[in-house]
């Protein structure tokens, strides 16, 4: 192969997806489905960190994020607000009826609990890589 | 050899009543493992049992961690523990025991390279 190998190793290949990662947040007193969603966003990127774009030299560019919201009440869920959650990559954002609303009848108040899904999915030809021989 | 990093996962466990720093290793080895689900080992092609499994714990008594039990928790790839001083406890009210924090990284790499060079 040529020395130009590198570069084209991260521009081609099929889109795979290399992880999904999932959280959940909530916001207790002010019923707010994008801040409990946001949350569900950050608990789910910071169990994991995605290295291979340093140490195998992917383009964290070439990521496409795809992210699945759960709230009871998708339609109030400011989408623009959450993909701005994710720091890499093309975000798109979707809202479905899901999570958990716990209301207190008696207080009169309701705690939103939010579920996010982020897949991650790398142009990745898996042709141009192997596993090294055993020493 | 070209041992490469692909993902890494962490966790939080804890043990509030007993004490035990194992069961509190394990709960967060659990944590990192179960918010996450892989699919690196076929995205490039590999088996799954070609996968290198890191596992760093931090808790205040390293000592008193078992290894073994730990890595009875992975349900494939090459797994190995280590175990440094760190996590946190706090003492309960009245201090005649504490609870335990610890903290788990699991580094996943291959050994793998470019097919073609």
């Amino acid at each position: 192969m040529t020395e130009h190998e590198p570069a084209a190793k991260t521009a081609t290949g099929p889109e795979k997806r290399v992880i999904l990662e999932l959280g959940s947040g909530n916001d207790l007193y002010g019923v707010d489905y994008t801040k409990a969603a946001c949350r569900a966003v950050q608990d789910a990127l910071h169990h994991s960190s995605i290295v291979l774009f340093r140490s195998l030299g992917f383009d964290s560019r070439e990521m496409r994020v795809q992210v699945t919201i759960g709230v009871q009440q998708p339609q109030q869920v400011d989408l623009a607000v959450v993909a701005a959650e994710l720091p890499r990559g093309r975000a798109e954002v979707s809202a479905v009826h899901g999570g958990l609303d716990v209301h207190d009848a008696e207080q009169g108040t309701t705690h939103v609990i939010a579920t996010a899904a982020i897949e991650a999915f790398v142009p990745i030809d898996a042709a141009q890589w192997r596993l090294s021989a055993p020493d | 050899m070209a041992k490469k990093r692909v993902v890494t996962q962490f966790g939080m466990g804890t043990s509030l009543r007993s004490r035990n720093y194992t069961e509190a290793a394990a709960r967060a080895i659990r944590d990192a493992l179960w918010h996450n689900a892989l699919n690196v080992a076929e995205a490039f092609g590999f088996p799954k049992e070609a996968m290198i499994v890191d596992v760093e714990i931090g808790v205040q008594r390293p000592e008193a961690v078992d290894h073994d039990a730990l890595l009875k928790i992975f349900p494939y790839g090459r797994p190995a523990v280590s175990v440094v001083k760190g996590g946190l406890d706090i003492d309960k009210p009245g201090g005649a025991s504490a609870t335990v924090v610890a903290h788990a990284a699991i580094v996943v790499s291959f050994d793998m390279e470019p097919a073609h060079d």
